[in-house]
């Protein structure tokens, strides 16, 4: 793990949906450079927290910190222009559009939309290096909602790709796939930069062990557990409440 | 020569034929008759058209349109009135500065809401403007409405003729359908686009959708403006049926019955809505009921409006 | 204004108000049940309006008419939602634009049949007197209108609560999805929400005719306010449709007292105001359609 300065802090964070707590009181520190597995059962509060982290959710109490600033009840579009960016777990695409023009409009985000030229050559080129960077070479002309499940979460992950983020959020980027495509969208993660900061929610353990530097165990809106990979599968309480059902 | 080049040479073309309309049509017999008809239809058609940026590019179904067609032509007609100048520019720029500002005041609102219940909004704001033009009588005339208003010049330039006038429309219809072309080829209509497939990933991506809505919202009232202060000219008169829910729907059913989201869809439905109002009526009386059924059979038939139809019987016929 | 003046318009605001929520109450149901925004809700009142005109020339009978006008216009509401709203089930928006051209039809047909004059509806015999309150004279059917709203509100609520067609109309609101999975008859459920829809929106057109008057372009007006009750209220809900009614309805006749200029701006303000704090409406529910 990089040694560098705190990327995502959260204090104290909770959040109430009509007297059910989904959080109650997460405390996370992440660092930069760093990748962070959250794990937990279903309803643990892990979606939660990236709906908080991204500012499609206002938290009910506690503070969120991007890069040591305040990120707290902040647009999702002004988080996403300091650097954070999200591949949901329900692929959220421009279905009618080529996956091309996915990418564009996510290229363009940087820049804003009051321009009034239309993309240029150095914009198209750009869209085609990501496309071929997430494994969609040739695959451009085609209508996000015809391409496969595979490659419809390959094209999300280039979505957020194009942001040129800071932090990049992984809502279950495995979800459905075949044990080929799971390896393969596996590594592609591994390849990115080690500047950029991960956090990932998974399932597949096999995932959070090949990627995470550190994993969160989250249980009943708290971080139950935090550590290395190996002192999280081997810590009994962590057994008992989830991996148990798996490892066993 | 290249498609893209044929398309540009035909284009240049259809618009000049367009705009030159009453000197070629001369010799008809009803060549007066038809210059108006044509001329009320491509008023309407600037309407939808700017519409037409909101329900088709950016997916925002407005049925209050008409509240700043009928802000720019009051405001036209009366800045004209109030300053004694029939100047040409200031007439569009008090039309298109009255609109804008009222869209920008409904849209800070409206923007916030999504689908029925920007509809339902829209709706409700723009017949408070008409109940607002039909009570300040001192500015608008209430009910009497502005008769009298003067058709604009400019550098010397008379529009009053009808002949002049309508090449003042046409001109005015193909430099409207062109800046859309531009706006929606450009990184701005792309985003639009983007908006009405996805809002929430748009913001993801760091795209400030308030704005890009609310923006798009105030480009579609000054152009709307634009087509109000021609109608005014016109007909040489304004009145509350300009900002009606009556004129809105009628811009609504164009777009619908043209094509939402095609370039030429919405000046295709004018063209069809104006041509049932007002040519057929002298042979049926329930030319409403017409375009109602219209309207119903193309919502839930041929959702793709009359371009979108063409585009794919064009297709089948090339396909093999 | 004096005290007898206040108590006055007050009388007139509620009675205005329960106005507004029955014609309101057609709209929210069936909006709450289908999420259907129905634009032809004031053609629905218009036509039940010109139909109790009808019977009051030929029989001169108003009591009559309440019971004909939604009968018809409830029928007619029957025919429509598997007419045309049904094959568009799921598009929304698409629903909603097609009660435009229903709307458009109505409005058109009845301006064919029925000319473009203004025509009344005379106070039914017994409420067509005023009755002394607090010193001065108040128009007897004016109380018998809050009457018959509250009446409404509370048939509404004992449906709601007691019977199968409540639990039906609360789990519709929920989820018609689950509803059908159930075994519930989704098609005839809606028919029938939309039929009872029209039909109120019927019989606030005729308890509306002896004051406004039948007229073309009423239809308009009783949309718009309509529109504007659920929005300040909020969709889907009775109690949403009772105080958006009682706020728009005081509201509108005390701004049109106080100052007669700016009671539509006060109206605006209103709904500006409420749309600022809380964008489903005051009591409405958080489930927002496209």
């Amino acid at each position: 793990m990089t040694e560098g300065r705190v990327m995502i802090e959260t204090r104290d964070l909770r959040r109430e949906f009509g007297g059910v707590k989904a959080l109650d009181g997460v405390s996370l520190t992440i660092a930069e450079g760093e990748r962070r597995a959250i794990i937990g059962p279903n309803g643990a509060g892990k979606t939660t927290l990236f709906n908080i982290l991204t500012g499609e959710l206002e938290p009910t109490a506690g503070r969120v910190l991007l890069a040591g600033e305040d990120a707290t009840r902040r647009s999702p579009h002004e988080l996403a222009r300091r650097g954070l960016a999200r591949m949901y777990q329900r692929n959220e695409l421009f279905e009618p559009l080529p996956a091309r023009e996915n990418v564009r409009l996510a290229l363009a985000a940087a820049a804003g939309p009051y321009r009034p030229a239309s993309p240029g050559p150095r914009d198209r080129a750009a869209a085609e290096v990501l496309l071929e960077r997430v494994g969609l070479e040739g695959r451009g002309g085609v209508p996000a909602r015809s391409l496969s499940h595979g490659e419809r979460r390959q094209l999300e992950l280039a979505l957020a790709l194009a942001q040129r983020p800071r932090v990049l959020l992984l809502d279950e980027p495995t979800a459905g796939m075949s044990p080929a495509e799971t390896a393969r969208i596996t590594e592609l993660i591994a390849s990115f930069d080690r500047a950029l900061t991960l956090v990932i929610v998974e399932h597949d353990m096999d995932v959070v062990f090949r990627l995470a530097d550190r994993i969160s165990v989250l249980h009943e809106g708290r971080v139950l557990v935090e550590g290395a990979p190996e002192a999280v599968r081997g810590d009994r309480t962590v057994n008992e409440v989830y991996l148990g059902k798996v490892v066993a | 020569m290249k498609r893209p080049a044929a398309i540009a040479a035909l284009s240049i073309l259809g618009a000049a034929a367009l705009v030159t309309f009453p000197l070629w049509s001369s010799g008809w017999e009803s060549s007066r008759y038809a210059t108006t008809i044509l001329r009320d239809m491509l008023v309407l058609a600037i309407l939808a058209l700017s519409l037409d940026l909101l329900v088709g590019s950016a997916g925002l179904p407005s049925l209050g349109h008409a509240a700043f067609f009928g802000a720019g032509a009051y405001a036209a007609a009366i800045a004209a009135q109030r300053l004694g100048s029939d100047d040409l520019l200031l007439g569009f720029a008090a039309a298109i500065v009255v609109s804008a500002l009222l869209a920008l005041v409904i849209g800070l609102f409206a923007v916030r809401a999504a689908g029925i219940f920007f509809l339902m909004l829209t709706l409700a704001f723009a017949q408070m403007v008409f109940a607002l033009a039909f009570q300040a009588v001192d500015l608008t005339g209430g009910s009497n409405g502005l008769a009298n208003v003067h058709r604009p010049m400019l550098f010397g330039l008379d529009f009053n003729g009808p002949e002049a006038l309508f090449e003042l429309v046409a001109s005015v219809f193909v430099l409207v359908l062109l800046l859309l072309w531009r706006v929606r080829a450009s990184t701005y209509g792309r985003a639009l686009v983007g908006l009405r497939e996805n809002e929430r990933r748009m913001r993801a991506l760091g795209y400030d959708t308030t704005r890009l809505k609310l923006s798009a919202f105030v480009l579609a009232g000054a152009l709307a403006g634009v087509g109000g202060a021609l109608s005014g000219w016109s007909l040489r008169f304004v009145s509350t049926n300009d900002v009606g829910i009556g004129r809105s729907i009628e811009a609504f059913v164009s777009v619908l019955i043209g094509g939402t989201g095609s370039l030429v869809g919405p000046a295709v439905g004018a063209v069809v809505v104006l041509f049932v109002e007002r040519v057929l009526p002298s042979s049926i009386p329930f030319a409403e009921t017409v375009l109602g059924v219209l309207f119903i059979v193309f919502v839930a038939a041929a959702r793709q409006g009359i371009v979108g139809l063409a585009r794919a019987a064009y297709a089948r016929v090339r396909a093999p | 204004m004096s005290p007898e003046v206040v108590v006055q318009q007050a009388l007139n605001g509620i009675s205005f108000g329960a106005l507004l929520f029955i014609l309101a109450a057609g709209l929210s149901l069936i909006f709450g049940m289908m999420d259907v925004v129905n634009l032809a809700h004031g053609g629905f009142y218009m036509l039940g309006a010109y139909v109790a005109l009808t019977v009051v020339q030929r029989t001169g009978q108003f009591w009559l008419a309440l019971v004909i006008a939604p009968l018809v216009v409830g029928a007619l509401g029957l025919l429509i939602e598997p007419l045309l709203l049904r094959r568009l089930r799921g598009r929304h928006l698409d629903q909603v634009l097609l009660t435009i051209g229903v709307s458009l039809v109505i409005g058109d047909l009845i301006g064919l049949v029925a000319g473009r004059e203004i025509h009344s509806i005379p106070f039914p015999a017994g409420l067509d007197r005023s009755i002394a309150i607090m010193g001065g004279d108040y128009p007897l059917y004016r109380i018998f209108v809050i009457g018959f709203g509250v009446l409404l509100a509370a048939v509404f609520a004992l449906v709601h609560r007691r019977s199968q067609a409540g639990a039906l109309i609360r789990a519709g609101v929920d989820d018609a999805a689950m509803l059908s999975a159930l075994g519930v008859d989704i098609d005839r459920l809606f028919a029938i929400t939309f039929g009872v829809g029209a039909a109120l929106a019927a019989i606030a057109g005729v308890i509306a005719a002896p004051v406004f008057g039948v007229f073309p372009g009423m239809d308009v007006d009783a949309l718009i306010y309509s529109l504007i009750v659920v929005v300040v209220g909020g969709l889907g809900t009775l109690s949403g449709a009772i105080a958006g009614g009682a706020l728009v309805g005081t509201a509108d006749t005390f701004g049109k007292v106080l100052f007669p200029q700016f009671a539509l701006a006060l109206i605006f303000a209103i709904v500006a105001f409420v749309l600022l704090l809380r964008p489903t409406g005051l009591l409405g529910r958080v489930r927002i359609a496209r």
